[in-house]
C-alpha cells in the first residue's frame, strides 16, 4: 500500500470515529455525554427559553404534530426525547384510561423536569417514564401505535440507528412523527434566522439560562442536522412507507411522517 | 405558523373557558370522559374532533370523513354536514329527518353528540357573580342592568328599523311586494302547477286510449 493510500484510509477511519458537535468534530463515544452535559444545564430553565426563543410557536408546532398523529383512545404512545413532557400531556388525556403513553429521554434531568410538571397537572394514571436511548429502545417489537420525536433527533449520535429502532418497535400501521429543526425554504428568511440563532439566541441564552453556550450548540446543532429531502431518504431507509414531510413556518421547523406497514 | 393548530388552540381555550364559569359543567363534563366527538362542517377544510376528559382537547382532524369513521371506536361518534344545517342540529327531533335528507351524515354514538350538544346548551353563566368578583356587588349589578337595557332596546330598534324600512319598501315605495302578496302568488303557482299535472295525465290517458 503506498502511503497515500494509506493516510486516506487513516482519515476515513477518523472520520468514521468522529461525529458533530454543533461545528465541532468529536469522539461519537463523546457526543452523547456532551450532549448530556447541555441538557443538564437547561433542564430547568428549558420551557421557559422555548417559550421565549419561538415567541410561543413551538406550542403550535407541537400541537399540529399531535393533530397528524392519527392517536385514538387505547393506543400505545411513545414519546421519544419527550423532555418536559408537552407531548405526553396531550397524548396522555387522548389515550385515556385504557391507552398508555410512555415518555422517554435520554437525559435523566429532563426526565425529572417532566415527571415533576406532569404529576401536578395530575397525569399519572397511563404516562411511564422511561430513560432510554433512541438508538437501542428498550421496548419489545410492534410495540407501539404511534411514535414522536420532537426536537430530539438532531443531538442523537447515529441518527439512522435511532430511526431502524423506532421501526422495530413500533407495530404495523403505527406511525413515526418526528418533529426538527430543519432548513428555511426563503433564502431571506434564512438569513434572517442565522443572524438571529447566532447572534441573539446564544444572549438570551445568556440572559435567562446564564448559559450562552448551550444556546450556541443548539444553533450549530440545527445547521448540522439533515436538511428536509435528507431526513425523508433516511427514513425510507429504515423501512419507513408513504414518508412525507410538512414545511412548518418556512421550513425552520419541518414535522416528517413515515409508516411502518 | 400553522394556522390550523392556532385555531384548534384558540377554539379549546375559549371552550375550556366557558366550561370553567359554570361549576355545574364538569358534572356533565364526567359524563362524557373518553368521549370523542369529530364534526366534519363544510366549506371548513378540515374536521374538528372534542376530545373529552377533565378538559376538552381539541384537535383539527388530518383524515378524510371515511377514514375516520373506520376507526370509530365505543364512544366515538363522527358527523358530517354544512354551516347551514348546524342551527338545526339544535332540536334533536330534527335529526332523523336531517339524516333521511342527507343533510346530515352521522356515525357512531348518537348519545354521544346529543350529550355534547347538551354540554353547551345547559350551560348556566351567572356574568353578575363573575363581575362582582372582579369589582363589587353594586357595579356588577348596575354594569349587567345596563347592559340588558342597551340590548333590549337595541333588539327593539333594530325591529322597528326593519318594520319600518319594509313598510317603505312595500306601501310606499311599491319596489317590493308585499308577504301575503308573495304567498298568494306562490298558491296561485302551486294551483296552477296542479292543474297542468292533471291536465297532462289526462292527455296521456287519452294517448293510451289511441295508440
Amino acid at each position: 500500500m503506498s502511503d497515500n493510500q494509506t493516510s486516506a484510509t487513516q482519515v476515513d477511519n477518523a472520520a468514521e470515529q468522529t461525529t458533530h458537535f454543533g461545528f465541532q468534530q468529536v469522539d461519537k463515544g463523546q457526543k452523547a455525554s456532551l450532549v448530556a452535559n447541555v441538557f443538564d444545564s437547561v433542564a430547568a430553565k428549558y420551557d421557559v427559553m422555548n417559550d421565549l426563543m419561538s415567541m410561543g410557536v413551538h406550542r403550535l408546532w407541537k400541537r399540529f404534530t399531535i393533530d397528524c398523529s392519527g392517536v385514538r383512545a387505547g393506543n400505545k404512545v411513545l414519546d421519544i426525547a419527550g423532555g418536559t413532557g408537552d407531548l405526553t400531556a396531550k397524548f396522555s388525556r387522548l389515550v385515556g384510561p385504557t391507552g398508555r403513553v410512555t415518555l422517554a429521554d435520554i437525559n435523566l434531568s429532563m426526565l425529572k423536569v417532566g415527571r415533576d410538571k406532569l404529576r401536578d397537572r395530575g397525569l399519572v394514571s397511563n404516562i411511564d417514564y422511561v430513560q432510554a436511548d433512541a438508538e437501542a429502545l428498550p421496548f419489545p417489537d410492534n410495540h407501539f401505535d404511534v411514535v414522536t420525536m420532537a426536537f430530539g433527533l438532531r443531538n442523537v449520535t447515529e441518527k439512522q440507528n435511532a430511526l431502524n429502532s423506532i421501526y422495530r418497535v413500533l407495530k404495523p400501521g403505527g406511525r413515526l412523527l418526528v418533529l426538527e429543526f430543519s432548513k428555511p425554504t426563503s433564502e431571506q428568511l434564512s438569513k434572517i434566522y442565522d443572524m438571529y440563532s447566532f447572534h441573539i439566541l446564544p444572549k438570551m441564552g445568556q440572559l435567562v439560562a446564564n448559559d450562552a453556550d448551550s444556546y450556541q450548540y443548539l444553533a450549530e446543532s440545527i445547521r448540522m442536522h439533515p436538511d428536509q429531502e435528507t431526513l425523508k431518504g433516511m427514513f425510507e431507509t429504515a423501512g419507513f412507507e408513504q414518508c412525507d414531510y410538512q414545511n412548518l413556518t418556512g421550513g425552520i421547523v419541518a414535522l416528517h411522517r413515515g409508516y411502518k406497514f | 405558523m400553522p394556522t390550523s393548530a392556532l385555531i384548534s388552540a384558540t377554539v379549546e381555550t375559549a371552550l375550556n373557558k366557558l366550561l370553567s364559569l359554570d361549576d355545574e359543567s364538569k358534572k356533565r363534563l364526567k359524563g362524557l370522559n373518553g368521549a370523542r366527538l369529530t364534526a366534519f362542517v363544510s366549506p371548513l377544510p378540515y374536521g374538528i374532533t372534542l376530545s373529552f376528559s377533565d378538559r376538552i382537547d381539541v384537535l383539527i382532524e388530518q383524515e378524510s370523513f371515511d377514514d375516520v369513521v373506520t376507526s370509530l371506536g365505543r364512544q366515538d361518534c363522527c358527523i358530517k354536514t354544512s354551516m347551514q344545517t348546524l342551527p338545526a342540529l339544535k332540536e334533536t327531533s330534527q335529526l332523523t329527518r336531517l339524516i333521511q335528507q342527507k343533510q346530515l351524515f352521522l356515525e357512531g354514538e348518537l348519545n354521544i353528540a346529543q350529550q355534547v350538544s347538551g354540554l353547551f346548551q345547559q350551560l348556566d353563566i351567572d356574568i353578575e357573580e363573575l363581575l362582582a368578583k372582579k369589582t363589587n356587588d353594586v357595579v356588577a349589578h348596575q354594569s349587567v342592568k345596563t347592559a340588558k337595557a342597551i340590548h333590549h332596546k337595541s333588539t327593539a330598534a333594530i325591529s322597528s328599523i326593519a318594520r319600518i324600512f319594509g313598510n317603505a319598501l312595500v306601501e310606499e315605495k311599491k319596489v317590493a311586494a308585499h308577504k301575503l302578496a308573495v304567498l298568494h302568488f306562490s298558491d296561485e303557482v302551486n294551483a296552477l302547477r296542479d292543474s297542468t299535472e292533471r291536465l297532462d295525465a289526462r292527455l296521456s290517458a287519452i294517448e293510451e286510449k289511441f295508440k
